[in-house]
């Protein structure tokens, strides 16, 4: 039975994720041997914070880490959300309104009041729920496709993000809310530690409750899951509620970092990140079973590609090209053939080794 | 093709995991014949039609194709043979002309490029010779079924088909459309094609075939002249009343005074199922008898809030229930197996365990989980009671057999602990030896005190557990009898009734 269960892992998409992920950090080793250095730096205020490439990765990691809890769920119920990205954008634009450096609001730029400070979080992360709550509606109750339901926010998000901006573009130099994304909690980055909560309370909600059987179950067989007294536009409803949060959390993640919103270019793209991460870690895009952890290392291999390709300082025109490239050697690799090929091989070699010892 | 045998199909034998598919099955079809292929689901009749098609592999026996014996491995191949089948679903691209749907994959070219013209002009000379006067550079979408059927046949005739197969054809038209299918049926007949004709109405076979051919289990009851044959004598045929003497089941005596556990009260979908009311007692049996598509399923589907039910009420120990869906009937205590257990039934992909414990935890809610220790007790429990044939609880129960399948569906609700439970054809496509222990399991939950209700093609069966009968036909309740001393005979008079009738007329 072990011995089974160990090829089965052998043959299973997270396995390859993991192969693939060390095999990425091999080759920047290799080429460049700091590439996996860690020290701890002091800053110019005196606090101290662990640096290195490694940790540039888990930190950079965490937009779409975040993201990609809530749209492995989508994609287990056989949906997708491509209104993620947007969602960001939306969530920061809300959260700069209270907190912009506008001398006709606030004299001083240390001048914030505390209010305002826990409506920047409060309220973009409830418009982002509220979102949630959208999409899921239009999918759960209107039965709309869920890639076209969420096209609707994809397209109108961004422009919500201008209008509650004005088309703005605003800065702030709040020392509170720029420590979401640049600060540190005993030399960590804060996102990383906000990501690492992130994803053990999903991991908690979804395997500690039967949450997750239920999008199972909802994913694998919508028909027979209702028989069997399943209510799946509840679930469907809170899956994407809690992926609309997700966004929103990433969204001032974003925003905290840049120290600004940016309605255009916020968020650009995480959706299709995100949904590559789950498919990458192991999740099937047709729904069913899924796997959070394995959408981690999808996430992370997706960073550590694009950190790769910057810290070697591939012109940035061949930087999309380039990281295209690996993640068509990683995919290629977790294709069903060459997982069963490969099983096969070390399966034979075994057993050719077996032979031998008999001889 | 002195004899006029088009096709030969002499002993096919197909096996499928854990129940013989097809069973030493003969079926001879000649030029310019309609047969009908008839038998209640799980019969073997689509089996044996992809076993022709190439979509299936046959074990064992041999196909002769105009004397010469032929292995179509796949659908293209039997097409390139003239084989064709014409589905219930149109299998066509429904956003392309009717044109261009006839005529795909052949187009005639003119100076290196596609004559639309000749197309055009050829779709609608074969549709006229159909009796069909219609615009063919229309999407085919805009055409009724009716018509989009049509334009499949057009095609296959176009092809040089010489074994057409129409598998239920009729499902979804009216009547009109019907006859003008059997005026193109009868055309082609006297073309000389052999026309293989599978539906579920009967009075449909008697009038346009010349041979029917009835499977049951999976084994060949016979081919008969549709001239020679009765009605009553097919519906016996099909149903069957063989197995009997295999087990010696006793029922228990109804007691007569026990509580009534529920009870329905006209409950309907105007257009669909015309209002039944029912009620089954504490430890009663209750069989539904009838045809498919009778209104057996849909009533079952409305007890059960599967379906939205339009009028009528339904109680459960004297609580009304809100028929919003399956899960307040299951907070009531009620149960169902679903006919289609691929569809309604198992998710494949969950573990055995998981299947069993998901109704239990769908009552209680996924912020209550069952601990784990419990889930595994529940369904080592089961495995056990059921003896549900699995290495263990973790395993796919998409892996296992069709009867392991359904006792693992079966178990998923006894943990339900219901008063009643609805059994949709739990025994078909399974084998006699599961047949028997799910009957015998069945009688003993009764015993226990729970109602049931139990759906089955399978007239012996029926008779053998119920204490009481009733008999569904056309969407509605023809009649209620005792289950003791109830024969088959009495109930295939009111089940064949209607169509009896519509012969006289």
């Amino acid at each position: 039975m072990r011995k089974l269960g160990g090829s089965a892992f052998l043959r299973s998409k997270l396995f390859w994720a993991i192969v693939a992920e060390f095999l990425i950090l091999l080759v920047g080793f290799i080429l460049r041997p700091d590439f996996l250095n860690i020290q701890l730096r002091a800053l110019a205020d005196g606090t101290r914070v662990l640096y290195g490439t490694p940790m540039d990765i888990l930190n950079r990691a965490s937009e779409i880490t975040i993201i990609a809890m809530g749209m492995t769920m989508v994609i287990a119920l056989g949906g997708t959300d491509i209104s993620v990205g947007a969602l960001v954008a939306v969530s920061g634009a809300i959260a700069l309104k209270f907190l912009r450096w506008d001398v006709l609001v606030y004299n001083m730029p240390g001048d914030y009041t505390v209010k305002p400070f826990v409506f920047a979080i409060v309220l973009p992360l409830a418009a982002c729920t509220l979102m949630g709550l959208f999409n899921g509606a239009l999918i759960a109750k209107l039965k709309i496709q869920p890639i076209i339901a969420t096209l609707i926010l994809m397209v109108a998000g961004r422009g919500i993000a201008q209008i509650v901006t004005n088309g703005k573009q605003f800065t702030t130099q709040f020392t509170p809310f720029k420590f979401i994304g640049n600060g540190s909690i005993a030399g960590i980055p804060l996102p990383i530690i906000i990501t690492l909560f992130v994803v053990v309370s999903v991991m908690i909600f979804v395997r500690k409750t039967s949450f997750g059987m239920f999008v199972e179950s909802v994913g694998i067989n919508p028909s027979a899951s209702r028989v069997s007294g399943l209510r799946s536009g509840t679930v469907i409803i809170i899956v994407y509620i809690l992926t609309g949060l997700l966004a929103g959390i990433s969204g001032l993640i974003y925003a905290s970092r840049i120290s600004s919103n940016d309605s255009n270019n916020a968020g650009l793209g995480y959706e299709m990140d995100a949904i590559l991460a789950v498919v990458i870690g192991g999740t099937s895009m047709t729904g069913g079973k899924f796997s959070l952890f394995g959408t981690v290392i999808g996430s992370l291999i997706i960073r550590t590609i694009t950190t790769l390709v910057l810290y070697f300082g591939i012109v940035s025109e061949a930087i999309m090209a380039f990281k295209a490239l690996i993640i068509a050697i990683v995919i290629v690799l977790q294709s069903e053939p060459v997982r069963n090929a490969m099983a096969k091989r070390r399966g034979m070699k075994r057993s050719l080794m077996g032979g031998e010892l008999h001889a | 093709m002195v004899n006029g045998i088009v096709l030969e199909m002499k002993g096919i034998e197909i096996q499928f995991p854990g129940v013989k598919a097809l069973d030493k099955v003969d079926f001879t079809l000649r030029h310019g014949e309609v047969h009908a292929l008839l038998g209640e689901n799980g019969a073997g009749k689509s089996t044996l039609i992809k076993c022709l098609t190439g979509v299936h592999r046959m074990d064992a026996g041999k196909i002769l194709f105009e004397g010469k014996e032929i292995r179509p491995k796949t659908t293209q191949e039997a097409n390139r043979l003239g084989i064709s089948t014409v589905y219930q679903e149109v299998n066509l691209c429904p956003n392309l002309t009717v044109a261009e749907n006839i005529m795909i994959g052949r187009q005639p070219m003119k100076r290196g490029r596609i004559d639309w013209k000749t197309i055009n002009r050829r779709a609608g000379e074969l549709m006229r010779r159909m009796g069909m006067d219609i615009d063919v550079t229309l999407p085919l979408s805009s055409y009724s079924i009716a018509i989009q059927q049509m334009a499949s046949i057009a095609r296959i005739v176009d092809v040089n088909a010489k074994i057409l197969i129409l598998d239920e054809p009729t499902s979804s038209l009216d009547e009109s459309e019907v006859k003008h299918l059997f005026d193109v049926m009868g055309d082609l007949r006297t073309q000389g094609l052999g026309i293989i004709f599978i539906t579920h109405f009967l009075d449909q076979a008697f009038e346009i075939s010349d041979k029917l051919t009835v499977l049951r289990n999976g084994k060949l009851v016979g081919e008969f002249a549709a001239k020679n044959i009765s009605k009553l004598d097919l519906v016996t045929s099909m149903i069957g009343k063989d197995m009997n003497e295999i087990y010696n089941l006793k029922k228990a005596k109804q007691d007569t005074a026990a509580p009534v556990i529920l009870k329905a009260d006209g409950i309907g979908i105007p257009g669909k199922v015309e209002e039944i009311s029912l009620d089954v007692k504490k430890g009663e049996l209750v069989g539904f008898a009838g045809l498919l598509g009778s209104g057996r399923t849909e009533t079952a589907e409305m007890l059960f809030g599967v379906v939205h039910t339009a009028k009528g009420s339904v109680s459960m120990n004297g609580n009304t229930l809100s028929l919003k869906g399956p899960l307040d009937a299951i907070l009531h205590k009620m149960a169902f197996c679903p006919e289609d257990r691929k569809r309604d039934g198992v998710i494949g992909d969950l573990s055995v365990r998981e299947n069993i414990a998901l109704a239990v935890q769908a009552t209680r809610g996924f912020m209550h989980p069952m601990p784990r220790q419990e889930q595994q007790e529940m369904a080592d429990k089961y495995i056990k009671m059921l003896s549900i044939a699995t290495p263990d609880a973790e395993k796919k129960v998409g892996e296992l057999s069709g009867g392991n399948q359904q006792k693992v569906i079966l178990a998923r609700w006894m943990a339900t602990q219901p008063d009643l439970l609805i059994l949709d054809e739990p025994t078909r496509g399974i084998d006699v030896g599961a047949k028997a222990e799910i009957q015998r399991l069945m009688l003993e939950m009764c015993e226990k005190g729970m109602g049931i209700i139990f759906i089955s093609s399978e007239l012996d069966e029926i008779i053998r557990c119920s204490n009481r009968i009733i008999v569904l036909r056309d969407l509605g309740k023809a009649a209620e009898l005792e289950g003791d001393g109830c024969r088959q005979a009495d109930i295939l008079a009111i089940i064949a009734n209607e169509g009896i009738k519509e012969v006289n007329a």
